[in-house]
């Protein structure tokens, strides 16, 4: 029905994928040590939050039975291999291409589709932008990180290949436009741009979770889904490299200004 | 700015001109009050900062800026928070704006022109089809093209492109005039630069309070800027329009909620 990309370690190859498909998948990125902790810091995160009921049972773009597919947001706050993630040089390359630097970090959020979970509803993450959309490009990156085996069964995002080309949001009449699962191996990283056309998928196995956490990378005059500021734990920003304070705004020109002068 | 004859004709202005003017809009009393504030926050500025010159804005120090103020005096956060000033802005944006900065910028005599731009321009690719900014411009001072009122290109709100910039730009600018106690809503899109002082005693007095829509990032990170104590007081609804919450840019998320097949 769709072509599909190769998986690819190469970055220019991998930068071809995301010009023609819209994503690419980078395998084996996270390996052994590396990602046995963040799965366990993930599904620990997760557990934390069930067990105190502060997980999120419903959001907008999920549909069906509340508690099917677990969000986590923030998760930067939840453990430091998650820093890790997200100013992992791999995921820098891709960002650096893409959108330039320096660029933002949205969100570093993570859901987790389990059994039963009928997936989401069909967007795109630069949709907040309205019509038309810039030519210019995409105005965001999304680095997500398969910390289970994304498959066609348990719920690995779901794509349009090429919807990025048409340069607009989803219509309401176009939500059950045919897709194709991002399959992806645990530990790899797949990278999507902001105009790509996605959802979660639905997880039709008896007895599989999928784990993915989700980078969202911006250029700098979008505002962050997070207030850093306020909802980051210090030590994040006290111990953050030149990278790391950059990607949360404390390294900032233009924006994002303390006194007419950057934070930090 | 209740009337509604009048908000209409505000919002025919803005379309077809890209600016109006609230003519005398400020009493006396909180004309006084926001000129001494001032005076205290180039003073408290040039304490704390040896400067109230910034060179990559303005060509010489006769120009006086003086950054956040709202953290200065309860006058400017008044300013900011006028419902005449947010009907003008939400007239221009949307009911969905942050309030991005608020400095004020003192053209005394011998100060020069910036270079042209728009505020959008500076920060938000092409194309530019809808206004996602608005400078609210209190005038502290009567302003008019001798004391180095800002200067607007007529028309440039339609500018979709860097490209529709005409080479001799800066020569068909148009000088605001306004009294003290006014202010001057601008579109983000307006193309404009600040004028050159050449009355040789005037000082010229205008507060810019910029907002800007809710999915950009604001110039001022107000979380770290605005002391604790300042934003423990403000009101709700205060505290959404500077971004003080742990969220930022999720509203969209949440209003699709109403795609079909939710309830």
């Amino acid at each position: 029905m769709y072509n599909t990309p190769q998986l690819t370690g190469d970055l220019q190859q991998g930068l071809d994928n995301l010009a023609e498909f819209g994503y690419t998948v980078v395998p084996d990125v996270l390996t052994g040590e590396q990602l046995r902790c963040a799965r366990d810091a993930l599904y620990r995160a997760a557990c934390d939050d069930r067990q105190r009921q502060r997980e999120q049972l419903t959001f907008a773009l999920d549909y069906g039975e509340p508690g099917t597919n677990q969000r986590l947001w923030n998760v930067l706050s939840r453990d430091p291999v998650f820093e890790d993630l997200a100013e992992h040089p791999r995921a820098m390359e891709y960002l650096r291409a893409v959108l330039g630097w320096p660029a933002l970090l949205g969100n570093l959020s993570a859901n987790i589709c389990a059994p039963g979970c009928p997936g989401g509803y069909l967007h795109a993450d630069q949709t907040f932008l309205g019509e038309p959309w810039p030519e210019a490009g995409p105005q965001g990156l999304n680095c997500a990180w398969a910390i289970d085996d994304f498959t066609e069964d348990n719920g690995a995002t779901r794509v349009v290949p090429g919807s990025h080309k048409w340069n607009r949001p989803v219509r309401p009449d176009e939500m059950s436009t045919a897709t194709v699962a991002m399959t992806a191996p645990a530990g790899s990283m797949i990278v999507f741009e902001s105009r790509l056309w996605h959802r979660t998928g639905a997880n039709v196995t008896q007895d599989q979770h999928r784990a993915g956490i989700f980078a969202w990378y911006t250029k700098t005059y979008i505002r962050p889904q997070e207030n850093w500021f306020l909802s980051l734990k210090p030590e994040v920003q006290q111990f953050g490299s030149d990278t790391m304070l950059t990607l949360l705004g404390y390294k900032s020109h233009g924006f994002g200004l303390t006194y007419g002068r950057s934070p930090r | 700015m209740a009337d509604l004859p009048v908000k209409d004709r505000l919002a025919a202005q803005l379309e077809d001109h890209g600016f109006c003017i609230v003519p005398n809009v400020l009493s006396a009393a909180d004309l006084a009050r926001a000129r001494n504030a001032l005076d205290r926050g180039i003073a408290l500025t040039r304490q704390q900062l040896g400067s109230t010159h910034i060179p990559t804005l303005d060509p010489n120090p006769s120009s006086i800026r003086v950054n956040n103020l709202p953290a200065m005096d309860a006058v400017f956060r008044e300013l900011l928070l006028r419902s005449d000033a947010l009907t003008a802005v939400e007239l221009t944006i949307g009911p969905h704006f942050l309030i991005s900065n608020f400095t004020a910028h003192v053209a005394m005599p011998g100060s020069d022109s910036m270079k042209l731009h728009s505020d959008q321009a500076l920060v938000v690719p092409e194309p530019w089809l809808r206004p996602w900014a608005m400078n609210i411009i209190w005038c502290l001072d009567d302003v008019h093209a001798g004391n180095g009122a800002t200067c607007y290109l007529p028309g440039s709100h339609r500018f979709h492109t860097a490209d529709e910039v005409p080479a001799d730009a800066l020569s068909q600018t148009v000088a605001f005039e306004a009294s003290a106690g006014s202010f001057i809503a601008m579109d983000g899109r307006l193309w404009h630069t600040s004028g050159a002082n050449r009355s040789g005693q005037d000082r010229r007095r205008m507060l810019f309070a910029y907002y800007s829509a809710d999915f950009l990032r604001q110039q001022i990170n107000w979380t770290l800027t605005l002391p604790a104590d300042l934003q423990a007081a403000l009101d709700r609804r205060s505290r959404a329009l500077f971004g003080l919450s742990p969220l930022g840019n999720t509203r969209l998320a949440l209003e699709l909620t109403t795609l079909p097949g939710t309830s």
